[in-house]
């Protein structure tokens, strides 16, 4: 496949996609490559390293994109500036384009894309998981966000950060507050703290807490009553309750007597970002003081901020700009290709040098919006975990008995998929049988039960931890000591006259032994899951 | 009992019965995380204690001193147990507890057989399903029964773990189930006295013992979890086998549970080691019935790394990230609190340490994480190996305490290696691997493990415990 990387068109985008480093990593991989004369200019990339690490140049960016069969870029398709070309109709029909995309917000280029054949992949919709982790564009890119907010802060500050002793007299240290502790605000308070500044934090979720001490910053935390934390699935925030607003407000005024910078970057994703800092916030903050809005974008954290502007009011620099990370171009290109490549070699098929769709690939499939002209996008929800984890082969159970053989033999035959099915098939057709004899019924009815309580049993055990698999065994061990009932009513029997009275006897020591083992099973489970339970600790 | 109160009727123990099976369904829904799994087992003592109430105040339902004594003492044997035994013993007290039900199974069926149940005047077919009832119920808590007594006797180490081969043990096997087949049909015919039938009966657990034995002895050590698991699920079959004897919903909607944990935990259990259920069970590992290179001889040779614990120390004190991977070894050497101690040494001094957990590490499904428990690890940084697989190529020090077939390279490269497809711990792409081994001997599946010969491969010979303690020693002083 050859892989084409254009100039970005938007203005302000000095990153690229990928880097002679990268590019050296998909020649290695199999893929031949094109690069767009200039692309890296921004990113202080030149043609000649491109072209040293075995890219072919293309100075035309309609020859580049119309030669190669994956495009790999930044931002998502738009109409040039300069031209007025719009660089979705230079995509090649049945072409590959790998970029950040914002589905949920890009209806309409989705449409166009899918209308070319295309099969489109992006970064953004690249799952939170430990797996994909290498792969997390928003990650890297946030990352740099936030160091630079911090420069950009550090630049419109008339301070030192660090607090200085001098012969001259002492200054304070700058007080920073970082707003939402995600990558980007962490790597504020790390860029903060690196430049000497005191630096407090602020996150609607809890967990964040050891992450901001960790980095040297305080956690602030709120005076409110409640066990309301504000982490979703995949770790990012979500809306909070009125009372909750209403206490973070009061806090945020508090502080906003006593910092000099304030860093916020508190995004709901696909939401409107929420106000944090009101005009009144503004009026209290010192003169001199700096707000950088890292939400710009998403309609800012900040009630004057602009976006894409500096803008003063009051004394209060409030910054708004939405290309930090085309600031730090070389290294934000250096994470990004680094990112796209990781991706790339996930979904690299078998012949080298080529991509292919595996839909079973839990990263793939939720990054995949376009797929041979067909959308893709939302993927499927999540399945129930449980479902997820049970192999489809596992139908309702077979019912035949002896009920453990016959479980088993339906999971490991050689076509899966056939078995449950026949095995099914056939029980149904004998309790159908069965039920139609007199004097079945019962036993039919238990059969029922048994089988319901199979297929209850198998959904609530595939929830069970891996970790607390002994602890589920002891405990079953315990339950299973149900025996003891069987012991109970031999026992306790009272003698029948068509059993003689040595039979009964029998039957009494019987019952008496069943008894005494079930019940070691049952203190014994659930004695020792106890104490196993009470051994696990946070 | 009160005055005047004649017990319940089996109509009104529905209820009771129906409480009872639900506090039990929430009971194993509650282990499906730490937070809620201690309520989960409050909910199954509850529910256990209604049943059995329930019970004795059944109708017909007598309580006697045979009836009290051996319930007190039951359970002061259990508790007894329960109590005294040390975290690394738990397989062998979940395999001994298996043995019981199967046990209590069977003596359940013969005491049916011999009593009962008064003024029962049976269809034909009721007769049938009766009698198939009881003889199957007999059969599994037999072949439970027997196949824990040998699997306890394994894993105490009273018996060698090594799988008991005999010629032609599947047409053994197989002869023997025709038989317990069609004695049943015999069994059923009612052409025989009375006291025959009862002796064939006997006759028949005794020979489903035998298979149960047989069934367990030529199972191999490593695959002791699948073993364990499957025997769990058996004992389930048995109490539901005993609930269908009895007509007791009760008894088959807990046997029923237990039966599908079992066979879930078998299944993880076979996918994590990328085998059929039938290749374990009558597989007998790494013999004939698996073609390819055998025994250490044949594997890799090279030259191995051999460390001093100075060297490890030095190098885990540079370290920013580590992870552990602990394997049965460890339990054996019961090493769990060393390695806590070791753990909190290097988080004092800043670093990361994390555990991989293999699925099928240890002798039993999540041994390893009762143990690191009961050593006071916290459980959020105990990681099953999917979560943490991907993170061994950014790890400084890789720690392989007492584990060598899960670290097995050649499960991912070495096409005719019996545990070829094996997921495994990628612990080889980290910094340095540190392999704390007693020798250079192959591991339970019997296969040379490359990985030792790897350059970043350093070995730590030695008793686990004593390897651990000092590097203890070395990183406090």
């Amino acid at each position: 496949m050859r892989v084409g990387i254009p100039t970005e068109v938007h203005p302000g985008e000095r990153r690229v996609a990928a880097t002679p480093d990268t590019v050296t990593k998909l020649i290695k991989m199999g893929f031949e490559v094109s690069v767009q004369a200039g692309a890296g200019q921004g990113a202080h990339l030149e043609d000649v390293a491109f072209e040293a690490a075995g890219a072919t140049l293309v100075s035309d960016a309609d020859a580049l994109w119309a030669s190669a069969d994956l495009i790999i870029k930044i931002r998502a398709p738009e109409t040039c500036p300069d031209t007025g070309v719009q660089e979705t109709d230079r995509l090649r029909e049945g072409g590959w384009l790998i970029c950040l995309l914002q589905p949920a917000t890009n209806g309409p280029l989705v449409e166009r894309l899918a209308a070319r054949k295309s099969t489109v992949v992006a970064l953004d919709q690249v799952p939170r998981i430990s797996r994909a982790q290498k792969m997390d564009v928003l990650s890297s890119m946030a990352n740099i966000a936030g160091y630079r907010a911090v420069i950009e802060a550090a630049n419109n500050f008339g301070g030192f950060f660090a607090g200085q002793i001098t012969a001259a007299g002492r200054t304070r240290p700058a007080q920073v507050m970082v707003i939402g502790a995600g990558v980007a605000g962490l790597a504020a308070i790390a860029a903060a703290r690196g430049l000497g500044a005191e630096v407090r934090a602020f996150d609607v979720r809890l967990a964040a807490k050891e992450q901001v001490e960790s980095l040297g910053a305080r956690f602030l935390e709120l005076e409110f009553e409640s066990d309301e934390t504000g982490e979703t699935k995949g770790g990012y925030a979500k809306i909070m309750s009125k009372e909750f607003i209403d206490a973070e407000m009061a806090l945020f005024k508090q502080q906003a007597a006593e910092v000099d910078i304030i860093i916020t970057t508190a995004l709901i994703p696909g939401k409107q970002a929420p106000v944090l800092i009101t005009e009144e916030m503004v009026e209290i903050l010192k003169s001199g003081s700096v707000v950088v809005d890292l939400a710009a974008e998403q309609g800012g954290n900040c009630a004057y901020t602009e976006p894409d502007r500096k803008i003063e009011v009051s004394g209060v620099t409030i910054i708004g700009y939405t290309d930090l990370t085309s600031r730090l171009a070389t290294h934000a290109s250096q994470l990004f290709g680094t990112n796209l490549f990781n991706l790339m070699s996930d979904m690299c098929g078998e012949d080298p040098g080529t991509l292919v769709i595996d839909m079973e690939d839990e990263v793939v499939r939720k990054a995949l919006i376009v797929k041979d002209g067909i959308v893709t996008w939302p993927p499927p929800p999540d399945p129930e975990t449980a479902l997820a984890r049970a192999p489809t082969d596992e139908a309702p159970k077979p019912v035949t008995p002896p009920p453990g053989d016959a479980s088993i033999k339906a999971k490991t035959s050689k076509d899966p998929s056939r078995w449950p099915g026949i095995i099914g098939l056939l029980a149904a057709v004998g309790m159908v049988w069965l039920g139609m004899q007199d004097g079945a019924s019962d036993f039919v009815q238990h059969l029922t039960v048994f089988v319901l309580s199979c297929i209850v049993g198998w959904q609530v055990i595939w929830n069970v931890k891996p970790a607390l698999h002994t602890p589920l065994m002891s405990v079953t061990n315990a339950i299973s000591g149900i025996i003891v009932v069987g012991g109970l009513l031999q026992v306790g029997s009272i003698k029948a006259a068509s059993v003689s009275e040595e039979m009964h006897s029998l039957a009494v020591v019987l019952g008496a032994i069943a008894i005494l083992v079930a019940s070691i099973n049952i203190a014994g489970g659930f004695l020792v899951t106890h104490r196993m339970l009470a051994m696990f600790r946070k | 009992m009160l005055q005047g109160f004649e017990g319940l009727n089996p109509s009104e123990l529905v209820v009771p019965y129906l409480v009872a099976g639900v506090l039990f369904i929430f009971s194993l829904g509650g282990l499906s995380s730490q937070e809620t799994a201690r309520k989960g087992n409050w909910l199954g003592i509850i529910g256990m204690v209604i049943a059995v109430v329930a019970t004795l105040l059944h109708k017909d339902v007598g309580i006697t001193e045979w009836l009290v004594g051996s319930m007190v003492i039951g359970c002061v044997i259990g508790a007894v147990l329960a109590t005294r035994v040390v975290m690394t013993g738990m397989p062998q007290l979940v395999a001994i507890l298996h043995s019981f039900v199967g046990l209590a199974a069977v003596l359940v069926g013969i005491a049916t057989h011999v009593n009962p149940k008064e003024g029962e005047n049976l269809l034909p077919i009721e007769h049938t399903i009766h009698h198939v009832e009881v003889w199957l119920g007999v059969a599994i808590g037999a072949i439970t029964f027997t196949g824990s007594v040998i699997a306890w006797a394994k894993l105490r180490g009273s018996l060698s773990g090594k799988p008991l081969l005999l010629p032609g043990r599947h047409l053994l096997n197989a002869v023997i189930t025709l038989l317990i087949l069609g004695g049943m049909v015999v069994y059923n015919a009612g052409t025989l006295a009375p006291e025959d039938q009862l002796l064939l009966l006997v006759g028949q657990s005794v020979l489903s013992g035998l298979l149960g034995i047989h069934l367990v002895m030529a199972i191999g050590g490593a695959d002791m979890p699948v073993v364990v698991s499957l025997l769990n699920s058996y004992s389930g079959w048995a109490a539901a086998a005993a609930g269908f004897m009895l007509g007791n919903d009760l008894l088959i909607v807990t046997g029923a549970l237990v039966g599908s944990s079992g066979a879930i935990l078998s299944y993880i259990m076979c996918e994590a080691m990328n085998r059929s259920i039938w290749n374990v069970v009558f597989g007998g590992f790494g013999t004939g019935d698996s073609k390819g290179p055998s025994g250490p001889a044949a594997g890799p040779q090279g030259d191995i790394t051999e460390s001093s614990a100075q060297q490890v120390q030095e190098r885990l004190a540079d370290a920013k990230r580590v992870i552990i991977v602990p394997g049965y070894g460890m339990a054996v050497a019961r090493a769990q609190h060393l390695v806590n101690d070791l753990t909190r040494l290097l988080t004092d001094g800043g670093c990361e340490v994390r555990y991989a957990i293999h699925p099928v590490a240890g002798r039993l499904p999540g041994h390893m994480n009762v143990l690191l428990a009961e050593a006071g690890v916290p459980y959020d940084i105990v990681l099953e190996m999917e979560e943490i697989n991907d993170d061994f190529p950014e790890t400084d020090v890789v720690l392989v305490i007492g584990a060598n077939d899960i670290v097995n390279p050649g499960a991912q490269t070495d096409t005719n290696s019996p545990i070829y497809g094996m997921p495994v711990c990628e612990v080889w792409k980290a910094g340095v691997v540190v392999v704390l081994k007693r020798g250079m001997g192959a591991g339970y599946a019997g296969v040379a493990n490359p990985l030792f010969f790897h350059d970043n491969t350093w070995m730590l010979f030695g008793d686990a415990r004593e390897s651990i303690q000092s590097l203890v020693g070395e990183l406090k002083g």
